[in-house]
């Protein structure tokens, strides 16, 4: 594996259109990556990934719009600073047909450190969230124990 | 496990030449600069100058050998430095996942 670029790919039973609207659209984004998403969709365009109740922020910019191909943007830039060429991430989804389906490849290239402190940074909010999930239920077994009594 | 030493960790090997440096060390065993210089085309000083960086991110050790030092890889700390760089991955397998989950049920309610 080459350092400082991350490559991942996988085959979907969906035609190329419907993926690039999965992996391209805020309302598809919060399901599969962060609890809340917005940007226009057009290159250049600043948008925001928002976790929890604005736990954690980040300002994403849009490079590539090109569907059903590529979608490209830059992520995680230092404090307040517009995610760009040259202070962030660039994340790179290539979209080829494939039968009925589509090979979708991601690419992740830029500084590492910074890459992998969004890994944690995601990692540690989720464990926060199933944290709760684990307490949530506990709890209200422990109010209706306590009514009973 | 603090920001700082992964912070160091990562530009420690985030620097192509200091890749090879590794690359030659985990090849060879061990190496010192002068070995290493021979067979990269920068200078023992600047060799020394990676291997210094190398060291304070913990992923060489030294040790006095006559006038030079004499460097071999912390391979425990190079294993760290993989795990957290496949950490990375794994964070995107499972959003790709999830995306493949989304895509396939649209698709699916499409075709019937």
């Amino acid at each position: 594996m080459e350092f400082g670029k991350l490559e991942r790919e996988i085959r979907i039973d969906a035609v190329p259109e419907i993926v690039f609207d999965v992996v391209s659209r805020p309302e598809h984004i919060k399901m599969w990556w962060s609890d809340d998403a917005s940007f226009e969709p057009e290159p250049g365009a600043v948008g925001e990934l928002v976790w929890g109740d604005r736990a954690a922020v980040e300002a994403i910019t849009l490079v590539t719009v090109d569907p059903p191909r590529t979608f490209a943007f830059h992520w995680v830039a230092p404090g307040g600073e517009l995610p760009g060429a040259d202070n962030s991430l660039l994340v790179t989804f290539d979209l080829e047909p494939s039968g009925d389906g589509t090979i979708l490849r991601v690419t992740e290239s830029g500084w590492r450190e910074k890459g992998w402190e969004a890994a944690v940074l995601e990692e540690a909010f989720h464990d926060h969230e199933r944290g709760w999930d684990v307490f949530l239920p506990k709890l209200q077994g422990y109010a209706l124990s306590v009514v009973a009594r | 496990m603090t920001a700082a030493v992964d912070d160091e960790l990562w530009s420690a090997i985030g620097d192509p030449i200091r890749r090879r440096l590794v690359d030659l060390l985990l090849a060879e065993g061990v190496g010192t600069p002068t070995s290493l210089s021979d067979r990269l085309p920068i200078s023992r000083q600047a060799v020394t100058k990676h291997l210094a960086v190398l060291d304070r991110a913990g992923l060489v050790h030294a040790t006095p050998m006559g006038r030079e030092r004499r460097y071999e890889v912390d391979e425990a700390q190079l294993a760290r430095a993989v795990r957290q760089l496949n950490e990375v991955g794994r964070t995107w397998d499972a959003r790709l996942n999830r995306i493949k989950r989304i895509a396939e049920q649209i698709q699916h309610q499409k075709n019937d």
